[in-house]
C-alpha cells in the first residue's frame, strides 16, 4: 500500500498539545481494539472512562514517564474508535519518548486534521463541526480560539438550520399554490409570500455578516504597506508590531526587500507587508522588487499608502493611487507628524480615510490601528461570530443570491420556486446533510389536501 | 338425481387443474405481463412494440383498462407521466382522447412548467379503446386466467402457472397487481377479501411471492361512495366547464377524436356532515386499528380531514361524471370506509345531495405492496432475475404512476430477452426517472404520487417538451413507430428552423413605430433588436410578437410556437440547471460494483454498511438518496471508487 494512502482503521497517534515547555503533555491514540495496545504501554488496560495512574514503558520495559491513561472505548470516543490518551509530564522529549513507544506499538503518526476526520467519517460530528475543530486548532488568536468553539457546538449549524427550516415552510406555500391548484386552501398571499422572504433575506445578511467576521478572525487581513521610498513605511511596521506583544511570526517575503509581519490587531490577526518603495527604477533588483510590491497589493486586502507628511502628497504618491487596483479598499497614512510644524497637505480628491501620525513617537497609532480595523471590515465584536470557512461564506452568499433573485421573480412563480429551491441547497451544503425532501410533509402537514 | 347437477365451478376448476398439470406446455412467450390494469396494458404493449412475443394474463378481460377508482386521467405531475408515456409510444394519452368528456390544462395561468393536462374520462369508452388496442396489437395475445404461482429455475424466473394449472413458459415477466395481492375490503367493521370492489384477490400469488426473499408490506386506499346523477340537484352547485378551446392529450391527437364533452361541479360538506362523521368514528375501521395499511396524507378519507383539520367548516366537492351512457358520479373528496349507513347520512348532508341514491358503497382497500427498495432501476427484482414489478405492487397509487411504471418495466423486459442494455432514465430526463429513482432508492412510507415538487429538474421537465426529451430515445429502443416518429422530426425541425429565423431576423425602432412597439412590447424600443430577444421578454408571446411590424409570418402549428417560446424565455434557467446536472454527473453517474463487499470497507458505521448491502445501489449518486447515508460514507466511497475497490469485492 502506498504511504498516502493511509487504511482508515490503522491505529494513528499523536501530540495533541502544543510544541513546547508546558506542564502536562498529552499522546493521544486512535484506532480499532487499544486494549492490547493499552496493555503494552502502561503495563494495563485501564477502566473505560476512567482516569488511571500508570508507568508508561519504554521498548526495553524501562520507564519513559509515570502519569495518567484515559480509555474510551469505541463508540463513545471524540472519534468513534478505541481512543487513549496518555497524560505524562510536559516537555519535547518525553513526549517524543511517548510518541515514539506508541509507533514500536503498531501506531503510524497522524495525519493534521486526522482525528477529527475520523470523528466526521464515523459520524460523530458534522461537517460544519469537524471543520470548526480544524479551526480550533488553527486558531491563531484567543478569540478566534472562541468563535471556532461556538461552531463546533454546531451553533453554526444550528443558525443555518433555523434558517433552513423558515425557508421549508416559505418553499412549502410556494410548492402547494403550484402542486395544488384546485385544493381550497389559505396559501397566503403575495404579500405574505414577500414578507416571508423579506425575513429570511435578513436573517441571512446577519448570518452572513458574522461569518465574514469569523471569517476574518480565522483567516485575518492582508495589508500592504505601499509608498515612495524613505516615506517611513519600515519603521510604521515596527511600531505596529512593537506595539503588540504578541507578534505571531516573522516570516522573510519572498523578495528581499518585502518582509512579512503578522500583528494582533484586536483579535483579527492581520499579515502586513512592508514593500519595497514604488518609484522608476533603473537597478534590475530593484525592479524585480517593486513588480512583486504591485503582485502583493494585486492579492491584498487593504492597501495603505504611506506619504511623506513633511512634502506632502506628492505627484508619485498620486500616480500609485490612480495605479492601485479598482475596488481595493485604501487608507492614506501621513507620516512623520513630529517634524511637521505646518499642517500637513492633503491634497488631492481621493475619498480615502486618512490617519496622519508619527512612526517615530507613536503618536497617532491607536488612530491606525482604529482605521485599519475599520477599512478591513472588523466590527471589533466576536460575540455571536461565527467561524466561517470560504466554502460557508461561498454557500450563504450563493443562498443571498438566489434569494435576491427570486424577489424580482414573483410573478413567475415556478421561476420563484426554483430560486428558493436553489437557496435552500446552498444552505444544506454548508451542514453537509442530507435532508428528505421534507416539503411534502410540511405541506401535507399545514394544508388539507385530497381532492 | 344426477351429481354433476351440484358440481360446483370450483370443483370444474380442480378436475381442470388435475388435467393441465400432466400437459407440458404448450407456449414460449418472450414476456408474460400478468395484469390488465393500467401498468399492465402499457407493459404487455411496450413489449409488443419491441417486437416480442407477447402475452398479457388477465383474470377478466372485461375488466382490461379499468379506471376503479376517480375516472380522470391527468393532473399536476401525473400529466407530466402521461405525456412521457405518450412521448414513448405509450397509449395512456391517445385513449384518454378516445374516451375524455372534460379537459382541462391546470396551472394554465402559472409557468409552463407546472402547467398539466387533467382529463375525465368515460369508464366505458376508456375501457373500450384501451381493449381495442390490446387486441389488435400485433405480437400480442390475451388470456383470462388468474395467475397462482411463477416458475422459477434458479434465481430465473421461466414462466407462470395459472389458477386451472395452465404452464406459460417465458424468458421474462411483469407482475402489475395491483391491489389484487392479498387485498381486504372494508366498509365499517365489516371487511373481507377481495381485489377491489366486485372481483377476487390473488391469494395464492400473495402467498407464493411472500414466500420469496422480496420485503412487503401493506397499504391502504379507498373510493368515495358513487352517487346516481338522477338524484342529484346540480342547480345548487357551481359549474366547473372545461376549457375552451380542449385540450387534446397525445402529441398525435386531436380534438375530433373527443367524445361529448361534460362539466363537473363542485359543493362542499358543512358543519352537519363533519358531525355525523364525529358521531361514526367509533365504527370507523381507521380509527379503531382494523385498518393497519398506511393511506396516503394527500388522498385522505374525509373521516380523516375533518379529524386533522378540526378547524376547518367546510371540504370541498367535485362530481365528476362516470360517463356519458351511466348516471353515475364520483364524488371527489369524500373517500371513506365508514359504515354504509355513515355514509348514507353524511352524503344526504351535503348541499345539492339532500336526495342523493347512493349507487355503491365507498371503501378502504389494504394490499400487499413489495418493497420498491427491492428493485433495480430497470423495475427488474433483484431477487429474481427476469421478474418486473410496475404499478401499485411497487407502493405508488394512480393510473398515470402505474402506466409509466408498466411502460418502463415492458420495454426493459423486452430489451433484457432481446440481450440488449435496459434503459433506465435519470432523474434529469423524465418524470419516470425521478418516480423509479425515489422507489428504489427511499422506499415508500405511504402510496407514492408524482408532485412536481419532487423534481429538482422540474423546469426542463415539462408537459411540452416530453416528446422532445423522450420520443429519440424511445425510438432508438424500438418502442416508437414510424408515424410518430415522422411527425416528431418534422415539429423538431419547424422548431429548429423558427429559432433560427427568430435570430436572423432583426426589427428596428424605424420600422416598427412608437405605437406597435407599445401595443406588443408595453415601452418603445430604444435600438435594434432579433426577435429572439424580444421574445426573451417575460412579457411578450409569441403570438404578439408575430403581429409586429416585420417579425411574421410566425408557424401556424401551435406545439411548434409554444415550443419556440418557452425555450426563449426559459433558457437562462434550463442553462443553469443543466450546469447543475454537469457538475454532479461524476458523482451522481459513478457505478457502484454489484459485487461490493460493504463489510470490507473500513470507515463506513455498521448502519452504512448494512444499509448499503441490503439495497446495493447501482450508483453512488443512488447510494447518496438512500435515507441514513451521510456524505460522510458517500466521502469514504469515493475515496474507495478511486482506488477501484480493489480488494473489497465478495469474491475477493
Amino acid at each position: 500500500m502506498v504511504a498516502s494512502n493511509h487504511d482508515t482503521h490503522d491505529t494513528i497517534a499523536a501530540i495533541a498539545t502544543a510544541h513546547g515547555r508546558g506542564g502536562i503533555g498529552v499522546v493521544r491514540v486512535s484506532g480499532t481494539r487499544l486494549d492490547g495496545f493499552a496493555q503494552g504501554l502502561c503495563g494495563k488496560t485501564p477502566r473505560p472512562r476512567v482516569a488511571t495512574l500508570c508507568d508508561f514503558s519504554d521498548d526495553d520495559g524501562g520507564r519513559i514517564d509515570q502519569g495518567l491513561a484515559l480509555y474510551f472505548p469505541a463508540p463513545h470516543s471524540y472519534t468513534g474508535e478505541d481512543v487513549l490518551e496518555l497524560q505524562g509530564h510536559g516537555g519535547p522529549v518525553v513526549l517524543q519518548r511517548l510518541l515514539k513507544r506508541c509507533l514500536t506499538l503498531g501506531a503510524r503518526v497522524a495525519e493534521p486534521g486526522e482525528f477529527s476526520k475520523r470523528a466526521y467519517l464515523n459520524g460523530k460530528m458534522d461537517l460544519a463541526q469537524a471543520e470548526g475543530v480544524a479551526d480550533l486548532i488553527d486558531a491563531a488568536t484567543e478569540q478566534a480560539a472562541r468563535c471556532a468553539n461556538r461552531s463546533i457546538h454546531g451553533e453554526f449549524s444550528l443558525a443555518i438550520h433555523a434558517l433552513a427550516r423558515q425557508l421549508v415552510e416559505l418553499r412549502a406555500l410556494t410548492e402547494a399554490t403550484l402542486d395544488f391548484p384546485e385544493e381550497e386552501i389559505d396559501i397566503g398571499t403575495r404579500d405574505d409570500q414577500l414578507r416571508r422572504l423579506a425575513v429570511i433575506r435578513t436573517q441571512l445578511d446577519t448570518l452572513l455578516a458574522a461569518s465574514d467576521q469569523g471569517s476574518l478572525l480565522r483567516d485575518g487581513a492582508l495589508v500592504v504597506l505601499a509608498g515612495q521610498p524613505n516615506a517611513g513605511k519600515s519603521s510604521l511596521l515596527n511600531r505596529l508590531a512593537g506595539e503588540e506583544i504578541a507578534i505571531v511570526t516573522e516570516i522573510p517575503g519572498t523578495t528581499r526587500d518585502a518582509i512579512r509581519q503578522s500583528i494582533n490587531l484586536y483579535g483579527v490577526p492581520v499579515h502586513v507587508i512592508d514593500t519595497a518603495g514604488l518609484r522608476e527604477s533603473a537597478d534590475p533588483v530593484e525592479r524585480i522588487g517593486i513588480a512583486r510590491t504591485w503582485d502583493a497589493i494585486e492579492k491584498s486586502d487593504l492597501a495603505v499608502l504611506v506619504i511623506d507628511g513633511v512634502k506632502g502628497e506628492s505627484a508619485e504618491d498620486r500616480a500609485i493611487l490612480a495605479r492601485l487596483p479598482k475596488g481595493l479598499p485604501c487608507l492614506l497614512v501621513y507620516n512623520k507628524a513630529d517634524l511637521a510644524n505646518k499642517p500637513m497637505a492633503r491634497a488631492g480628491d481621493s475619498e480615502s480615510p486618512r490617519v496622519t501620525l508619527s512612526a517615530k513617537t507613536g503618536e497617532g497609532i491607536e488612530a491606525l490601528r482604529k482605521a485599519l480595523a475599520e477599512a478591513i471590515g472588523w466590527r471589533g465584536e466576536a460575540e455571536g461570530v461565527f467561524m466561517a470557512r470560504a466554502r460557508h461564506l461561498d454557500a450563504l452568499r450563493n443562498a443571498r443570491s438566489r434569494l435576491a433573485q427570486a424577489q424580482t421573480e414573483t410573478r413567475r412563480q415556478e421561476l420563484f420556486a426554483e430560486e428558493l429551491r436553489q437557496a435552500h441547497e446552498a444552505l444544506m451544503s454548508i451542514t453537509g446533510e442530507v435532508t428528505p425532501d421534507d416539503l411534502l410533509g410540511e405541506i401535507f402537514s399545514r394544508f388539507c389536501i385530497g381532492k | 338425481m344426477g351429481r354433476y347437477r351440484y358440481v360446483s365451478e370450483f370443483a370444474i376448476m380442480r378436475t381442470l387443474a388435475q388435467r393441465y398439470k400432466k400437459m407440458q406446455h404448450i407456449d414460449l412467450y418472450d414476456v408474460i405481463v400478468i395484469g390488465g390494469g393500467h401498468a399492465g396494458a402499457e407493459a404487455a404493449l411496450a413489449a409488443a412494440r419491441l417486437g416480442c412475443h407477447t402475452l398479457l394474463l388477465t383474470h377478466s378481460v372485461e375488466t382490461l383498462g379499468q379506471m376503479s377508482c376517480n375516472p380522470s386521467i391527468g393532473g399536476i405531475g401525473k400529466g407530466h407521466l402521461v405525456k412521457e408515456v405518450d412521448a414513448l409510444g405509450g397509449a395512456m394519452a391517445a385513449v384518454t382522447d378516445e374516451a375524455g368528456i372534460q379537459f382541462r390544462i391546470l396551472n394554465s395561468r402559472k409557468g409552463p412548467a407546472v402547467r398539466a393536462t387533467r382529463a375525465q374520462a368515460d369508464r366505458v369508452l376508456y375501457r373500450k379503446a384501451m381493449r381495442t388496442r390490446l387486441e389488435n396489437h400485433p405480437n400480442l395475445r390475451i388470456f383470462q386466467q388468474a395467475v397462482d404461482d411463477l416458475i422459477l429455475e434458479g434465481d430465473q424466473v421461466t414462466g407462470v402457472i395459472t389458477q386451472i394449472g395452465v404452464r406459460f413458459k417465458a424468458r421474462a415477466v411483469v407482475l402489475t397487481a395491483g391491489t389484487f395481492l392479498a387485498g381486504r375490503v372494508h366498509v365499517g367493521l365489516e371487511n373481507y377479501q377481495a381485489g377491489r370492489a366486485g372481483d377476487p384477490p390473488a391469494l395464492t400469488l400473495a402467498q407464493r411471492l411472500r414466500e420469496l426473499n422480496l420485503g412487503v408490506g401493506r397499504l391502504k386506499t379507498g373510493t368515495p361512495p358513487r352517487i346516481d346523477g338522477r338524484s342529484i340537484d346540480f342547480s345548487v352547485m357551481t359549474e366547473q366547464p372545461g376549457d375552451a378551446p380542449v385540450p387534446v392529450f397525445s402529441f398525435l391527437g386531436s380534438r375530433a377524436q373527443h367524445p361529448q364533452q361534460l362539466p363537473c361541479w363542485i359543493t362542499h360538506t358543512n358543519l352537519g356532515t363533519h358531525d355525523l362523521i364525529r358521531a361514526g368514528l367509533d365504527r370507523s375501521p381507521l380509527f379503531t386499528g382494523v385498518i393497519e395499511g398506511i393511506g396516503p396524507r394527500y388522498c385522505p378519507s374525509i373521516e380523516d380531514k375533518i379529524t386533522r383539520f378540526a378547524d376547518k367548516d367546510s371540504h370541498q366537492i367535485f362530481l365528476e361524471p362516470e360517463g356519458l351512457t351511466v348516471h353515475e358520479y364520483y364524488p371527489n373528496g369524500i373517500s371513506t370506509s365508514l359504515p354504509y349507513d355513515v355514509q348514507y347520512a353524511l352524503v344526504r348532508s351535503i348541499k345539492g345531495m339532500e336526495n342523493a341514491h347512493i349507487t355503491r358503497p365507498g371503501y378502504a382497500i389494504e394490499y400487499d405492496y413489495f418493497d420498491p427498495r427491492g428493485l433495480k432501476s430497470s423495475l427488474e427484482t433483484k431477487a429474481i432475475n427476469g421478474l418486473f414489478f410496475a404499478g401499485q405492487i411497487n407502493g405508488t397509487t394512480g393510473y398515470e404512476e402505474a402506466a409509466a411504471q408498466g411502460l418502463l418495466a415492458g420495454l426493459n423486459a423486452a430489451l433484457q430477452v432481446k440481450e440488449r442494455e435496459a434503459w433506465c432514465p435519470k432523474r434529469n430526463e423524465a418524470y419516470l426517472g425521478v418516480l423509479v429513482d425515489d422507489l428504489i432508492t427511499r422506499g415508500v412510507s405511504e402510496p407514492y404520487r408524482m408532485f412536481t415538487s419532487r423534481a429538482e429538474y422540474r423546469l426542463s421537465l415539462r408537459e411540452d417538451n416530453a416528446d422532445l426529451r423522450l420520443t429519440e430515445i424511445g425510438r432508438k429502443l424500438g418502442a416508437v413507430d414510424d408515424v410518430r416518429w415522422a411527425a416528431f422530426e418534422k415539429k423538431r425541425e419547424a422548431i429548429a428552423r423558427e429559432q433560427e429565423r427568430l435570430k436572423a431576423t432583426w426589427v428596428n425602432p424605424r420600422m416598427v413605430g412608437a405605437a406597435e412597439a407599445q401595443r406588443v412590447l408595453g415601452q418603445t424600443m430604444e435600438r435594434e433588436y432579433p426577435l429572439i430577444d424580444l421574445l426573451r421578454r417575460p412579457d411578450v408571446t409569441y403570438d404578439a410578437l408575430m403581429t409586429l411590424p416585420g417579425a411574421g409570418p410566425g408557424v401556424t402549428d401551435v406545439q411548434v410556437a409554444e415550443q419556440v417560446e418557452i425555450q426563449a424565455k426559459y433558457q437562462g434557467y434550463i442553462t443553469r440547471q443543466q450546469e447543475e446536472i454537469d457538475r454532479s454527473a461524476a458523482q451522481e453517474n459513478l457505478k457502484l460494483p454489484q459485487d461490493l463487499d460493504y463489510s470490507k470497507i473500513s470507515g463506513l458505521s455498521i448502519e452504512a454498511q448494512q444499509k448499503l448491502a441490503k439495497q446495493q445501489p447501482e450508483t453512488l449518486g443512488q447510494a447518496a438518496r438512500i435515507s441514513g447515508i451521510t456524505p460522510a460514507t458517500i466521502s469514504v466511497l469515493m475515496v474507495y471508487a478511486k482506488r477501484g475497490f480493489s480488494g473489497q469485492r465478495k469474491t475477493a
